[in-house]
């Protein structure tokens, strides 16, 4: 799809930061989003070029702003629910528990 | 529902899951022919980028055969074909703001290309 993602020959986004000693990760939660990412792909419900297909269908404001792996944790939740794995009431049902053991 | 071992990690992390195929798909190009990108938009997952379509390249190398992504991502068949990899020069993407010593090598699938 000629979507947001396909931004070769672009202008405009400055120059490339290159980090010193960068590091796998960023943070904790980052790694622990991979490892969320490989082992849903294993349950063999979609495949690498269908998790793709499914990044290239992110919102393209979220797709520019939003950090690397937080797009990986959205198109997870957008294929957990397409694919069957929960439902988008189980996950804000899940989102609104955490958060509220998060305040107490 | 197959699930991801603890022992099955660390040759997924190193070696990902190939795409690569054994299947005995003729080739339609070889290093040296002149190709030209198709022009096309589908709605769905494509690997040929816009900046390509329509542009004449050159083969560069042929990397044998693998799943082809767009059909792959609509579960709709791993169609395996071969996937070259293709000089286009700068002058040829972006006119004469491109270098003129400039190319840009990418892979593109058999799926993609027309004799040019």
């Amino acid at each position: 799809m000629n979507g947001i993602h396909d931004m070769g020959g672009m202008d405009g986004f400055g120059p490339i930061e290159r980090e010193a000693d960068e590091p796998v990760f960023h943070e904790p939660w980052e790694g622990r989003i991979f490892a969320l990412n490989m082992a849903a792909g294993a349950l063999g419900k979609w495949n690498l070029d269908r998790a793709r297909y499914m990044r290239e269908q992110s919102d393209p404001v979220e797709y520019l702003t939003l950090g690397y792996y937080e797009g990986w944790v959205l198109r997870l939740e957008a294929m957990g629910v397409e694919f069957g794995l929960f439902t988008r009431e189980e996950l804000e049902r899940k989102r609104t528990a955490l958060a509220a053991a998060e305040k107490s | 529902m197959p699930v991801l071992t603890a022992a099955m990690v660390p040759l997924l992390v190193t070696k990902g899951r190939s795409a690569r195929r054994d299947d005995a798909v003729p080739a339609r190009f070889k290093p040296g022919d002149q190709i030209v990108a198709k022009v096309m938009s589908p709605l769905t997952h494509t690997r040929l980028p816009r900046y390509v379509r329509g542009r004449r390249g050159v083969i560069e190398r042929d990397h044998g055969v693998f799943v082809f992504p767009d059909t792959n991502a609509l579960f709709a068949g791993p169609h395996p074909q071969h996937v070259y990899n293709v000089r286009f020069s700068a002058r040829e993407l972006w006119g004469p703001e491109g270098a003129a010593t400039d190319a840009i090598y990418i892979d593109l699938w058999d799926s993609y290309l027309d004799r040019a």
